[in-house]
């Protein structure tokens, strides 16, 4: 079967994550691993996997338009502004995972077919991926939602200077995400970073409150969007709920990563190279013609999800 | 004569004791009572600062903006304070409201080990132009030398005072005139200390710290917060007068100020509990002590035992899974 | 190796052991990793978890990393063919991933050979900044790394005068800056820092250690310094010559102490330490030619002064208070009974 073209710029831990998980796809095959430091320990990495490598950073894609039809941008926000005018004069596809928010907010198992039309969509984060899909279940079982509100504990080291810095615009993006898929009157995101040895898994606390809770309305779509997930993220379940504590409805969820690049713990990172490497093989089922679907787990096999 | 900045947490750590319900009117008396009495620094808001009022936390009776209009409204003399933690707080949302209120002090806190999380809020901070202290809570967690890096970076992003929480109550003077000492020989700004009572020293805590040369100290009217409470600010005041050091507050009115808090704000005075005297000692945080005892007695264990485990193991918030692995390494041992 | 080396040096860690095995638990079951691992630390190491494997089932994995695999294979057989040693052969600069299974890491990877230094400051250099920091890159993305212990040197506090009898770890002296000599020193010194930039910005625990000069079987003649020159000279049955007047001080700690202290230290020592390791019995250079002589028989001849340049007399000596006090650790093997281990274990070449 043809696979499609990628390439990922960004030869940080996660653009190194996402080479791993875009060299295990039976529909993805990489073009390039772009990034400006050919010493860096991604760039080692990739070479060793017999990956191009170049370290010109856009201008590579510019010069090789052939190399790609669709570029995971895992830099930074600043440099996703100056990419993404650039892939779409090239016409690429852009899977923005840096927090510019110029495209659609994607999460896959919510709005996966409306962002297939679409040229440059926005992973929104790590919080938002992991709570989004149960605040769209309260929105779509609840009726009237007032207010949901996503906390989430990761582990310290998981946080690197751009996690950091970046916190605040973690928070806005996670609550206007949340806010648009679940259609809350108002929403809250708070993260917790937790230097705990040994780290912690990622953990996302989400609580509603409606009008009218109704559980048993809310289970059956939970269950049904959890699995969706679990396609494409196997280490994320479902530890607590729905359950309802003081008339607010309460669900907890916990991702641990598959431990490709990064460690198991950093669920966090894990998450959103999983759903933006989903998005982009549903992107070669609908480009090559391939057969490939979202039905077949395609992910590592030893990792368990328990 | 030597002088120390007292600052008034009642309003705020004090909210922690009461469920984060405090309303207007009682924020009105408060502060009106301890203007008169010239406490130079009162901080208002939910016992975790602003912008956290929040299901998982506990939502406030009161907003963040009419607690702190309330407060503004009331206070001539004294400075209004608030707490803020990065991750609950952002700048847009937050601060930026917060100052247009008329915010004088703001206190950036975090974890002992997160203090790059402060960076951009303090840095807003001080570019509005209003003072900004960093604070270090759970402060006994790592060493005296890791809390002074931690501190250093607050410094280098401009806070002007940093402030070490004994958040769970852990410290004997000893330990508090070690930290100190070392964060004055690595930084050149002051540094302040916030006790809790937990084992009974929260004022001998706070001498042990100004003797080492901090000048910042915290303190609550009848220690009004979190558990144990903190150090008692109107015996905190008696005894500086006593010791010869200038506060600014009238002792009197604070003492005043300290019944009309003992009657409008606390359903009851804060104690030492059974409770808050293990939390302290085994440094942990209060907040496991429920899990704690449901686990303890399914293995059969006494949760005092447990709870000293989890101190040695330096088990945090967020880790409450790790409980059950605990009890189980006990009643392995126990067998 | 000859069957009586490997026999001396296994009841050496048997000594050192006797009655403090427990205290090394922390690494039961667990995995250790040593880069430069096949050197005279990493070897003495892998001897101590060796036995603790054998005679106390402590079930420790342990990989060493470093250039030189392919001689440790030939020279240290027994080591390199157990079933709980792993060798990765890999220059550490170009190290991108460690064994993610990895618990404790000592990174030990440098050439301490003052020859190499002289001739290759920009190797020298490189390989302990790079390799630094490709190391401490890896250990980033272990998951249950529980500390980077980095092996800096005493010589980052400079030359030290004869009035310091013994260095703590807070003394505040350095090696000349911009000096070609400083190349090796001024290296670790960096290699220090950058780890304590990892331990606050990456966190990952890590700590240093800082050994002064060490001793014993494993420990090649070759490099001048002068207790091997000294040893050499003997053990030829020459007469032992010592250059200048003799009245420089240093101090040696034998193989299994050192492994014993830095396991010690990994396993017990909180993010953020620092401390000497070494021996705090400071002895004369001249003393220590006397020492050595005494230990053959007939006691070959001491020439003092055999060369004529002026040579800038100094000590070289820890002083070992901090690591005693936090982790009551003890030096067992005293330098006369570590030379005479030596001496011995060199004589049974043949």
């Amino acid at each position: 079967m043809k696979k499609l073209k990628v390439a990922i710029l960004g030869s940080g831990n996660i653009g190194t994550d996402l080479l791993i998980k875009v060299m295990r796809s039976p529909v993805l095959e990489c073009g390039a691993f772009i990034g400006r430091n050919l010493n860096s320990a991604g760039m080692a990495k990739a070479q060793s996997m017999g990956v191009q490598v170049s370290a010109e950073s856009i201008r590579y894609i510019e010069k090789n338009p052939q190399c790609c039809d669709l570029v995971f941008d895992a830099t930074s926000a600043k440099d996703h502004l100056f990419h993404a005018p650039i892939l779409e004069g090239l016409g690429k596809i852009a899977i923005d995972l840096t927090p510019a928010k110029i495209g659609e907010m994607c999460v896959p198992a919510v709005n996966m077919q409306d962002c297939l039309n679409l040229k440059n969509i926005n992973m929104v984060t790590c919080g938002g991926q992991a709570s989004i899909p149960v605040a769209y279940a309260i929105g779509q079982t609840q009726g009237e939602v007032d207010y949901i509100e996503v906390v989430s504990s990761i582990a310290s080291r998981s946080a690197g200077p751009a996690t950091r810095i970046n916190l605040d615009e973690y928070i806005h993006t996670t609550e206007e995400g949340v806010r648009k898929f679940s259609k809350a009157h108002r929403t809250k995101a708070i993260l917790n970073l937790n230097p705990a040895q040994p780290c912690i898994n990622m953990q996302t606390t989400i609580l509603a409150k409606c009008a009218s809770p109704n559980i048993e309305k809310l289970k059956p779509e939970l269950n049904k969007i959890v699995k969706i997930i679990q396609r494409y993220v196997p280490g994320y379940e479902l530890i607590v709920g729905p359950v309802l504590e003081n008339s607010r409805i309460v669900v907890m969820v916990r991702v641990k990563g598959l431990g490709d690049y990064l460690p198991a713990y950093a669920g966090n990172l894990d998450i959103i190279n999983c759903a933006a490497v989903a998005m982009s093989e549903e992107f070669a089922k609908l480009l090559t013609g391939g057969t490939f679907n979202m039905n077949k787990k395609a992910t590592k096999n030893e990792v368990s999800t328990h | 004569m030597k002088s120390v900045l007292i600052s008034d947490p009642t309003l705020r750590d004090g909210n922690h004791a009461v469920a984060h319900q405090l309303d207007r009117e009682q924020i009105a008396t408060y502060c009106k009572a301890v203007d008169k009495a010239g406490v130079p620094i009162v901080e208002v808001g939910h016992g975790n600062g602003i912008g956290a009022s929040s299901l998982q936390l506990g939502e406030s009776k009161v907003t963040d903006e009419v607690a702190l209009t309330t407060a503004r409204e009331n206070l001539k003399k004294s400075k209004l304070g608030i707490h803020c933690i990065p991750g609950f707080a952002t700048i847009k949302k937050d601060l930026q409201r917060a100052i247009d209120i008329g915010v004088d002090v703001v206190r950036v806190a975090s974890h002992c080990t997160e203090a790059d999380l402060t960076d951009r809020h303090i840095s807003f901070v001080r570019e509005k132009g209003k003072t900004v202290y960093g604070v270090l809570m759970m402060s006994h967690m790592v060493s005296p030398q890791i809390l002074a890096e931690q501190a250093r970076k607050m410094e280098n992003y401009g806070a002007e005072a940093v402030i070490i929480m004994d958040s769970a109550g852990h410290y004997l003077p000893n330990d508090v005139t070690e930290r100190v000492h070392v964060l004055l020989q690595e930084l050149s700004i002051p540094i302040g200390f916030h006790a809790h009572n937990n084992l009974g020293v929260g004022i001998a805590n706070s001498i042990a710290a100004l003797e080492a040369g901090a000048s910042i100290l915290d303190g609550s009217a009848r220690g009004f917060g979190a558990g144990a409470g903190n150090a008692q600010l109107e015996v905190l005041v008696a005894v500086l007068e006593k010791m010869g050091y200038s506060t600014g507050i009238n002792l009197y009115d604070i003492l005043d100020a300290a019944d009309i808090a003992e009657k409008t704000l606390m359903s009851s005075v804060p104690m030492i509990s059974s409770t808050s005297v293990v939390s302290g000692l085994a440094g942990v945080f209060s907040g496991f002590m429920k899990p704690v005892q449901r686990i303890a007695k399914e293995y059969n264990l006494d949760p005092r035992d447990v709870f000293f485990e989890l101190g040695k193991r330096k088990i945090i918030a967020g880790q409450e899974d790790l409980i059950i692995e605990v009890a189980m390494d006990l009643a392995k041992v126990a067998k | 190796m000859d069957i009586s080396k490997v026999t001396s040096v296994r009841k050496d860690c048997l000594e050192i052991l006797e009655d403090h095995h427990e205290e090394l638990s922390p690494l039961k079951g667990k995995t250790l990793v040593i880069t430069g691992g096949t050197g005279f630390l990493g070897t003495w190491i892998s001897e101590v978890i060796a036995t603790l494997n054998d005679e106390y089932s402590y079930g420790t994995q342990l990989t060493l990393i470093a250039r030189g695999t392919d001689h440790f294979k030939n020279a240290k057989k027994h080591l390199a063919e157990r079933k709980d040693v792993h060798l990765i052969k890999s220059d550490v600069r170009n190290l991108t991933e460690l064994p993610k299974e990895t618990d404790w890491l000592v990174h030990a990877a440098s050439n301490p050979d003052n020859r190499f230094h002289a001739t290759n400051p920009i190797e020298t250099m490189s390989a302990i900044a790079d390799g630094t920091s490709a190391v401490l890159r890896a250990a980033d993305r272990c998951e249950n790394i529980k500390m980077f212990l980095n092996v800096s040197s005493g010589l980052i506090y400079g030359s030290l005068p004869l009035e310091v009898k013994a260095v703590a770890e807070t003394y505040n002296g350095a090696p000349v800056s911009g000096s070609t000599a400083s190349a090796y020193a001024a290296a670790k010194r960096y290699a220090e820092t950058f780890v304590a930039a990892a331990r606050t910005q990456a966190q990952i625990p890590c700590m240093s250690v800082r050994p002064f000069a060490f001793l014993g079987p494993y420990q090649s003649l070759e490099t001048p310094w002068a207790l091997n020159n000294f040893l050499h000279d003997a053990l030829a049955g020459n007469p032992v010559r010592v250059f200048g007047d003799g009245q420089s001080v240093r101090s040696y700690l034998y193989g299994s102490d050192a492994a014993f202290w830095i396991l010690k230290i990994l396993t017990h020592g909180q993010s953020g330490d620092c401390y000497n390791v070494g021996s705090a019995e400071g002895v004369s250079l001249e003393q220590l030619a006397r020492k050595i002589a005494s230990c053959f028989d007939p006691a070959p001849e001491i020439r003092l002064k055999t060369s004529n340049t002026v040579q800038q007399v100094s000590s070289f000596v820890p002083d070992l208070s901090l690591a005693i006090k936090k982790h009551a650790l003890e030096v067992k093997v005293s330098l006369d009974s570590a030379l005479k281990k030596t001496i011995q274990w060199h004589q049974n070449k043949n």
